[in-house]
């Protein structure tokens, strides 16, 4: 082979590499990721459309190899109504911290709730497009004033938290992802507070800061929490304590939790239209 | 690798990238889905090459990039460095060889699968080596060793040269003693 061809062969392999390096560093750095982020925006406008006839085109026939003539209308039924289920849940978990608030004699005119935010109902489009990251991809985007950081909730709780909000599109990080943080307050007087954290598909959610000796029972709910700068509007259920237990001479409790959504039924969802204060 | 060959293999890349987020979402085991980028470079680089293989890898994987909730530049960089090694492995190899096209495909993805997520969490993705690997890599090896096929007919079809596609209109036309 003519070295100058494996030359050559080695200089486009850097050249490329070093590129790569490159558009993940402005991806990654907070002051150049608007770039990046714009880029995607762009495309995902263009590619969002095609996609989107794809499925229109192929979904009867893989309802057809579904075996049943009207499964996707009944499949679509079945959705709203787990979806309207899920509403119910979520308010009557609402009623439960409610509950706790008054106990408490807290002002109630202080505090907000989901049912007095806005919201943007918007269906999903994609469930976790990349094996590597849990996430689902909702049609609604910044056109109908969804953001980065905004919560999603649906199903019984919260979903998730929006990463990614393009024109029409938008990408939320569910809260059982491995980079999901959810800051929560819990117990009967409402002051009880810890992180609640992802840890990817297949492995159980956890409920970390947790001191040791903290009056936890099973099926406990945590909200999200009520501190000042919280990344999420207070109140939202988020998951239960499943079980719980403290290592000898550790200084936290090893608490697992679930979520009090239905992951799994995510054909529709609401975006809290809601940013944290400045 | 010409424009008209560049072209084609835009086609063939959104072609692949629309069957991704569609049609091979809802092919699911244990959650996971089978992932076909990889198998761009690898075609690309058994049929023309490392050099084919690395640029392939590199625009297909930034394509893919731009559309799936991960880092931008990281589906690139693996695409690049996975089309390379698949073409300069197999520089020594029979390339008509039955075995290879499958054998690539198979070590390819699951390896590009593991370079993708190890380089995630270094890149501060901690999630992407939370997943369970060992279905991941049932997932992907066995999806690429049957999706390699079509997969390379349609490379080879992207990357032919004039040349290759006058030889082909001969041989088939009359003249060519094939009709």
């Amino acid at each position: 082979m003519p070295r100058s061809r494996r030359s050559r062969r080695t200089l486009t392999l850097v050249v490329l590499v070093v590129l790569s390096l490159s558009i993940i560093s402005l991806d990654l750095n907070g002051r150049t990721h608007s770039i990046t982020s714009g880029v995607k925006s762009v495309a995902n406008g263009v590619y969002s459309p095609l996609r989107n006839t794809v499925v229109d085109v192929l979904s009867p026939i893989g309802d057809f190899f579904a075996g049943a003539v009207h499964y996707r209308s009944l499949q679509s039924e079945n959705q709203q109504l787990q979806a309207i289920v899920g509403q119910l849940r979520e308010k009557a978990d609402e009623k439960q911290f409610e509950n706790v608030e008054l106990r408490n004699l807290m002002a109630l005119q202080n505090l907000r709730f989901l049912d007095a935010l806005p919201t943007v109902t918007a269906e999903t489009q994609e469930i976790n497009a990349s094996n590597f990251t849990l996430t689902i991809t909702i049609d609604k985007g910044r056109a109908d004033g969804v953001d980065v950081g905004m919560a999603v909730v649906g199903a019984g709780g919260l979903v998730g938290q929006i990463i990614q909000s393009f024109h029409h599109t938008a990408v939320v990080r569910l809260i059982t992802d491995g980079q999901s943080k959810v800051g929560v307050t819990f117990g009967p007087a409402d002051d009880l507070t810890g992180t609640v954290d992802g840890q990817g598909p297949g492995s159980p959610m956890t409920a970390d800061l947790v001191p040791t000796h903290t009056p936890l029972h099973k099926g406990e709910p945590m909200y999200t929490s009520s501190l000042d700068g919280a990344a999420f509007p207070r109140g939202i259920p988020v998951a239960r304590v499943k079980e719980f237990h403290a290592a000898a001479g550790a200084t936290q409790e090893t608490v697992t939790v679930t979520p009090i959504a239905n992951l799994t039924q995510l054909a529709y969802v609401d975006v809290v239209i809601w940013e944290p204060p400045a | 690798m010409s424009t008209r060959a560049a072209l084609r293999v835009a086609l063939v890349t959104l072609l692949l990238l629309l069957a991704q987020t569609t049609v091979i979402l809802w092919i699911r085991f244990h959650g996971l889905h089978p992932d076909i980028v990889w198998l761009l470079p690898i075609t690309a680089a058994l049929l023309d090459g490392p050099e084919t293989g690395a640029l392939v890898g590199f625009g297909s994987g930034l394509a893919f990039d731009l559309v799936l909730p991960t880092p931008l530049g990281l589906g690139a960089l693996v695409g690049c460095l996975l089309g390379y090694a698949v073409g300069m492995s197999t520089a020594a190899v029979d390339r008509r060889a039955a075995w290879l096209k499958p054998v690539a495909a198979l070590i390819g993805c699951v390896g590009a699968d593991m370079l993708f997520a190890v380089l995630g969490a270094i890149f501060g993705q901690q999630q992407m080596v939370q997943v369970d690997f060992l279905s991941l890599f049932v997932v992907v090896a066995v999806s690429s060793v049957i999706l390699v096929f079509p997969v390379s007919r349609l490379m080879r079809w992207a990357l032919q040269t004039e040349g290759d596609r006058r030889a082909l209109v001969s041989a088939h036309s009359p003249e060519g003693g094939r009709w």
